[in-house]
């Protein structure tokens, strides 16, 4: 080590591929901040139960709050990972699984994060008496249902895509479960799953607020957290607390970019399969540093060798073994064909308990919040088209400004919209625009993002055409980029529509310090039923809008997406 | 024609780009070279030797770093107002029709809307495009896509067609087809087009369509001998008088890259000196030994040539590496296979492997390596450290990048040191590594 250091200071840093005893004390010190804030949160699990914490909402209390949000958030990702493998495993390798488990994703990713949180808080707090571990599992597992569905398409997706002779290869070969899991299934999908995983924890935090604090029949329900400091210091109308929290978001938001996925797309480079040379690969310094580290090394060469271990156990798949895995996967369907049957009854007894008034009110709620998501998408694509478009262009600017814009979208708007609303109001503002406004801020970024990141990828040769043929700048627009960034813009428009029909129920029903904005519409209604406990109405709205958006996922999007991959594709 | 303005000059024509690490690349040293009216100038490289930044020059698409760009006498301001392109890429927008398409070729000429659609229509005609007018691209074929292309340049009514690599992308028979239909274009009167400036690595293209082929020399990119073509047209491949010109472009190029002698009679290096190396990969050579002793250990370098699919310049490349590891030898235009070379051919693997071991311990390049991993601690040392000394002691025009790669695929062919690409750095105790 101490030759690193001599050449260090002849000002010659050391090379990429050298370690350095720094590097080592640096992980070892992250390693132990981990340790710690998981131990932290271990204690408020065990902790007897408390619905309702005090919270404190001086700057001092950030920290431990934000570390404790952000534990949640983990160890809600790690369920999503889990959750993820096994659905996009069972769904890929199983047709008649697959058409099953591809329609029941479909409709759970539309339902609302509110729309669980009360069968979860009810069911999990009975789980465990006495204990707060109950409510801090519905709390994570709330987080869960905001993660996991981005995760789970994208790995069903990539596991599609795997070209048919590596498939091959690995049945020739007699690859066993496992060894197939490791050597081609996951690393086909780390790309997306890395992608993915970033989107994921980003929507995992939208509806922190709510999840950390509500109320449930009349009860009100509080962990400490971010979320629930936020709501704190919204109740308060404390804005220097608000702005403290939201800072505190948008720093944990950047940390775990920088320390966590900025390092793992870095890594996972080495999974592309194509050989792109001329393109920008992603760096990331953490990684580059990390590298160095000799622990790491070592703990490398230990996993690889795990992982040629267990190559060998793999071709006498015996016959016991498929006929217990047979047996396995009847009972697993037949427990959960009884539990949806359970629920499904349940469910109607809730429905049929509802006056013909109700669905048609239902309905106009609906529609009304239909035309404000197509409102707030619409106005986003209008500015963030063009900019994306003139952002993307310069590479130096997309360079700069690409991080920003990726923080921003993924930042939870909701946070700051008790912050925004009332100036809104008080400055004259109809209901309908605050609503349209606020659902604007939160899904304008998608947009936005999307359409930079494919106005940088126009391939060089389209863009000389249009130099050399003298396209002037309408007609560049028109003819290039505005095709070019299709596909992008395609993508980014769905992801506003789901971020923009989320909203609604918090963009339709704001609450802050002196009053209450509202207007009529699904996500009123879903808040309301909410807060009410009014269980018929919240399971009737949720179903009303699921099937709406099933619907708008088969009849638009999907149509929305073929026009793009036949038309709009560059693989010419 | 000597009294008339050329269509576009380049006097003394220089591009440099900035490298990371503040490192200077040459693409075009000192070009100079005027296109007159009335005739198709060939620009003959090997890839990656700038004729394709030449191109761009022209048109005014890229600035040059030094020297004077003209269009018919005049600087060039922007784009040159006269020329169009055809890509090696087709360079097609791939959500228009084929009609969209070539349209775009009219943008910004203030063209009426009912005239811009007769003159569109009259290219798709001209090109044999009928009845794919509202066909998108991903509808055609390769040729076909071309034609786009060329449609989409012809309908501005060019001077000066300018075509890069156009027939790159295509099958051998798709490109003889177009080959000649550019031909037939090029010489009626109607289409307005005076000159054509054509980037090819094909010897055999140069001459088909040339009237002057400009051989390109690399590292950095420059003229190195203008050959004039009389033959009259249509030219015809098989006819005695074209391959005696084929062959007259073939010996230039030989010279160029395979000087009997060298150009300096450079002083003995230092044997541990770095110096470049032909981008060559092992399995190449070896398959160009094994073609070179089936047909008896020695060969005219054009009969090789033709033997081997490589690109132009590439089967040069290749036999500079044999020469340079001992394995062959180049008497004027013969490449003979040493007793060393027949040894290898013979050889399996192992022996192979073995032999080549030897040599690539004596070549200057290997030697240095060797010798700054024998100093590190453990006996490696980054990827990043090696391009560093490298680029310390080779000339400035020198791509590292390229070299490295071949340094590195040479010597894990020859098991010398190993390169650990997650790591990104070389080692010298190949057979621990590989036991660990």
């Amino acid at each position: 080590m101490v030759f690193v250091r001599a050449r260090s200071l002849l000002g010659r840093g050391p090379g990429k591929g050298e370690t350095s005893a720094w590097v080592d004390v640096m992980v070892l010190l992250l390693l132990g901040a981990v340790l710690a804030s998981f131990i932290a949160a271990g204690r408020e699990w065990a902790r007897p139960l408390a619905p309702q914490v005090v919270i404190d909402t001086s700057f001092a209390a950030l920290p431990g709050y934000t570390l404790l949000s952000l534990c949640r958030g983990l160890l809600a990702y790690v369920l999503s990972l889990g959750f993820t493998l096994v659905y996009g495993t069972m769904a890929a390798h199983s047709r008649r699984a697959e058409r099953v488990l591809i329609p029941v994703r479909d409709v759970l990713q539309s339902i609302p994060v509110l729309s669980f949180v009360p069968g979860l808080v009810l069911g999990l707090v009975a789980l465990f008496p006495g204990s707060n571990a109950g409510l801090e599992l519905a709390c994570v597992l709330a987080i869960f249902t905001g993660q996991v569905w981005n995760m789970t398409f994208s790995y069903h997706a990539s596991l599609r895509a795997i070209p048919r002779e590596l498939n091959e290869v690995a049945r020739l070969h007699g690859f066993g479960f496992r060894k197939r899991l490791l050597s081609l299934e996951i690393p086909s999908a780390m790309i997306g799953l890395v992608w993915n995983s970033m989107m994921s924890m980003a929507g995992g935090w939208f509806f922190l607020t709510v999840v950390e604090s509500f109320r449930l029949g009349g009860q009100p329900y509080r962990l400490p957290g971010l979320g629930s400091y936020m709501a704190a210091a919204i109740e308060a109308g404390d804005r220097r607390a608000i702005l403290g929290g939201a800072t505190a978001m948008v720093l944990m938001i950047v940390l775990v970019d920088r320390l966590l996925w900025r390092p793992l797309i870095a890594w996972s480079e080495r999974f592309k399969q194509e050989e792109t040379g001329a393109s920008e690969r992603p760096s990331s310094f953490v990684y580059d540093v990390i590298r160095r580290s000799r622990i790491l090394a070592r703990v490398r060469r230990w996993l690889r060798r795990q992982g040629d271990a267990g190559t060998s156990a793999t071709v006498e798949a015996a016959p016991r073994r498929a006929l217990l895995r047979r047996i396995v996967a009847r009972v697993v369907a037949a427990f959960a064909a009884g539990l949806v049957l359970w629920g499904g009854f349940r469910l109607a007894l809730l429905l049929l308990s509802l006056k013909p008034g109700d669905w048609l009110g239902m309905a106009r709620a609906l529609g009304f919040t239909a035309l404000r998501v197509a409102a707030a998408i619409a106005l986003g694509a209008l500015w963030a088209v063009p900019a994306g478009i003139a952002i993307g262009r310069s590479p130096r600017a997309a360079r700069f400004l690409q991080p920003l814009i990726q923080v921003l979208a993924s930042f939870p708007a909701p946070m700051v919209f008790p912050l925004v609303a009332p100036t809104l109001a008080a400055a004259g503002v109809g209901g309908n625009t605050v609503a349209i406004a606020l659902m604007l801020l939160t899904t304008q970024w998608y947009i936005l993002f999307n359409v930079v990141a494919g106005a940088a990828a126009v391939p060089h040769d389209l863009r000389e055409v249009a130099s050399v043929f003298g396209l002037r700048r309408p007609a560049r627009f028109a003819l290039l980029y505005l095709g070019a960034v299709f596909p992008y813009l395609a993508t980014g428009v769905v992801t506003a529509a789901g971020g923009a029909w989320n909203a609604s129920i918090v963009a339709e029903a704001v609450h802050y310090r002196g009053g209450e904005m509202r207007v009529d519409g699904v996500g009123a209604l879903i808040a309301s039923s909410f807060d009410q406990g009014n269980d018929a109405q919240l399971a009737a709205a949720t179903v009303a809008l699921a099937a709406l958006l099933v619907v708008v996922n088969r009849f638009g999007w999907r149509r929305l997406y073929r026009l793009s991959d036949e038309r709009f594709a560059m693989n010419r | 024609m000597a009294g008339e303005t050329p269509l576009a000059e380049l006097r003394g024509v220089w591009k440099t780009y900035g490298q990371e690490g503040g490192r200077e690349l040459t693409v075009l040293k000192d070009v100079t070279l005027a296109i007159q009216p009335g005739e198709v100038v060939a620009v003959l490289g090997p890839s990656g030797c700038g004729k394709s930044t030449l191109l761009r020059i022209v048109t005014g698409l890229v600035p040059p770093t030094r020297g004077e760009v003209l269009c018919r006498g005049e600087p060039l301001a922007g784009l040159h107002p006269g020329a169009a392109i055809v890509f090696q890429s087709f360079a097609l927008y791939p959500w228009l029709t084929v009609q969209q398409n070539v349209r775009i070729g009219l943008h910004g000429k203030g063209v009426p809307r009912d005239e811009a659609d007769a003159q569109v229509r009259r290219v798709i005609d001209l090109v044999g495009l009928e009845g794919f007018e509202e066909a998108f691209p991903k509808e055609l074929s390769g040729g076909m896509k071309q034609r786009v292309g060329i449609a989409r340049a012809l309908v501005r009514g060019p001077e000066l067609l300018c075509m890069d690599e156009p027939f790159g992308s295509l099958d051998v028979l798709t490109a003889e087809a177009l080959r000649s239909e550019v031909t037939k274009l090029w010489q009626r009167p109607d289409t307005g087009l005076k000159s054509v400036l054509l980037i090819t690595h094909l010897i055999e293209e140069a001459v088909f369509l040339g009237d002057r082929i400009v051989v390109f020399g690399t590292n950095p990119g420059h003229i190195h001998k203008v050959v004039r073509n009389d033959l009259p047209y249509p030219r015809e491949y098989g006819t005695k008088a074209f391959l005696r010109k084929v062959d007259e472009v073939h010996q230039v190029v030989t010279r160029l890259h395979l000087p009997d002698e060298p150009l300096v009679p450079a002083p003995e290096p230092p044997p541990d000196r770095p110096a470049p190396l032909p981008a060559v990969g092992m399995t190449q050579l070896t398959g160009l030994l094994e073609i070179l002793a089936d047909k008896g250990g020695q060969m005219d370098v054009f009969a090789l040539d033709a033997l081997t699919d490589y690109e132009f310049g590439q089967t040069i490349a290749v036999v500079k590496a044999g020469e340079l590891l001992d394995l062959l030898d180049t008497p004027k235009n013969r490449v003979i296979l040493t007793a060393l070379g027949r040894a290898y051919v013979a050889g399996d693997p192992n022996a192979r492997k073995r032999l080549l071991h030897g040599q690539l311990r004596e070549l200057p390049t290997f030697r240095f390596v060797v010798g700054l991993l024998e100093r590190a601690p453990e006996k490696r040392l980054s990827a990043a450290a090696i391009k560093e000394e490298l680029a310390a002691r080779l000339p400035p025009t020198e791509p590292i990048d390229r070299l490295f790669q071949t340094i590195v695929t040479w010597s894990r062919y020859a098991e010398l040191f190993g390169y650990n690409a997650t790591a990104e750095e070389l080692y010298l105790d190949v057979e621990g590594a590989v036991a660990s």
